[in-house]
């Protein structure tokens, strides 16, 4: 399905917002709590996602020492990009499937995962659910 | 392979325990199983953590229980199959070991008095094919190991077991990117369902085995595929043990062994994609039974196989403008 915008601009990150906050999912099964800020960091850019209750409360581009965050997703604009296409490809579908071929497998091309990892499986299902949702928001709603 | 069902139509599949004895212990063994009582045996193993109900597809799939008698079965701690009861299990983390696990295997093939069974299974039940192929090549016709490699490390996590993570969520979800995003939803999300359904620790327990104690990279020469025709089946979605180390494990062993890659799956075939894996793995028995003469392809595709696969279906339509 084409992409109706650009990805990662301001309206990109704006729409994703507003898929994010309008999932059935995100606010069930105790996704409604989950409340920890991180950032998503594609090649250079850094945007941080303040969560509040399972919702996108604000979008901060370049967050700064004034900021906090509990955990955050590093990679190349490459890897992004297969992210969230609407049928990834393999290894770069799923966060923690990325993760591990760069973690565990040393690979490069591959997302990889920051900060505080007991924070990041206390809240997993949540943030997996976040992120997969760029993928429904790049593709007008494509899973 | 029928998957509608009528009010008041019961499926053919039948459960049953049998005890057998494992390190010298009575275990009370809950087990499936579907197809003729004189069918060429079947016995299927689930993923770690999980339990029988993985096979319910394959129990249902007329195609393959004309001709096989399918049996899955729930390790100890797994599903129905409880702790022994003479033991003080709760004293103990439950902890998961090749020569445990190639125990069971071969005490349930025996308690159930299977002859020249066919054994399969998914991720740590691929990778035991590897020990049993090692340890007991007599035991069986021959061994299909799903998401099989010599060594599959990084699974064996703490967050798995800890009390302040929700475990029962996040053991499902923690392999939710195993399975291929293309795979239907309803069928993924059963998979993690059935997750959901593990006790306290086993996970991480059978993870000990996948990921520290199972390691053939400088044994696979041990690995008796001459005696035991071994397929080492690996989708193309499974990060963890990849399509290419599925090669790499067959070409280390040698005579015997042969790779296959499941193209547009992944970790969990059986439960996330049963259409799909049904057909693929009719292929793979077709081999192992003679009734396939030609080799078998280095990558299975759905048209191979003659799927027709569903493409993603939007997930929810977006917010109104």
């Amino acid at each position: 399905m084409a992409t109706e915008t650009e990805f990662a601009t301001h309206e990109w990150w704006e729409s994703y917002k507003e898929t994010v906050n309008s999932d059935p999912e995100m606010q069930v099964r105790g996704h409604d709590k989950f409340s920890e800020n991180f950032y998503v960091e594609i090649g250079d850019e850094r945007v941080l996602l303040e969560m509040d209750g399972g919702r996108i409360a604000n979008l901060v581009p370049n967050p700064t020492l004034n900021h906090q965050w509990s955990f955050g997703v590093e990679g190349d604009r490459e890897a992004w990009e297969e992210f969230v296409q609407e049928t990834p490809p393999a290894f770069n579908h799923e966060i923690i499937a990325s993760h591990y071929r760069s973690a565990v497998r040393n690979e490069d091309g591959h997302l990889m995962l920051t900060g505080n990892n007991k924070k990041i499986f206390q809240n997993l299902r949540a943030f997996q659910r976040t992120l997969d949702l760029m993928r429904v928001a790049h593709n007008n709603g494509g899973s | 392979m029928s998957e509608t069902y009528q009010q008041g139509e019961i499926e053919p599949i039948t459960g049953k325990y049998v005890h057998a004895e494992i390190e010298g212990v009575d275990h009370r063994i809950y087990f499936e199983e579907a197809g003729p009582e004189d069918g060429i045996p079947l016995l299927c193993q689930h993923t770690a953590g999980n339990n029988c109900q993985e096979w319910r597809h394959l129990l249902t799939d007329d195609d393959i229980t004309e001709e096989f008698r399918v049996i899955a079965h729930d390790l100890p701690y797994h599903g129905k199959s409880v702790p022994p009861t003479t033991q003080e299990w709760w004293k103990e983390d439950y902890t998961m070991t090749g020569k445990r696990f190639a125990e069971t295997l071969v005490s349930i093939a025996d308690a159930l008095e299977l002859e020249d069974p066919i054994y399969m299974g998914s991720s740590m039940g691929g990778n035991i094919t590897l020990e049993l192929a090692d340890w007991y090549p007599d035991r069986f016709r021959a061994l299909i190991g799903l998401e099989c490699g010599a060594h599959s490390p990084g699974f064996y996590i703490d967050w798995l077991d800890h009390p302040e993570v929700n475990t029962t969520e996040v053991n499902a979800y923690s392999c939710w990117g195993l399975m291929a995003p293309q795979s239907p939803e309803a069928a993924r999300r059963e998979t993690m369902y059935l997750y959901e359904q593990g006790a306290t620790g086993v996970f991480k327990g059978d993870l000990y085995y996948y990921s520290v104690d199972h390691d053939y990279r400088d044994k696979l020469d041990q690995v008796n595929a001459d005696e035991c025709p071994l397929y080492v089946v690996n989708g193309e979605y499974d990060y963890l043990t990849t399509p290419e180390d599925g090669r790499q494990t067959a070409d280390g062993i040698g005579e015997g062994a042969i790779a296959v890659e499941m193209a547009e799956i992944g970790h969990f075939p059986m439960s996330e994609h049963p259409e799909l894996f049904n057909a693929y793995v009719r292929e793979i028995l077709d081999h192992v039974t003679g009734e396939r003469e030609e080799d078998l392809p280095d990558v299975l595709t759905p048209d191979h196989v003659g799927i027709e696969l569903h493409p993603p279906a939007p997930a929810r339509e977006k917010p109104a403008e």
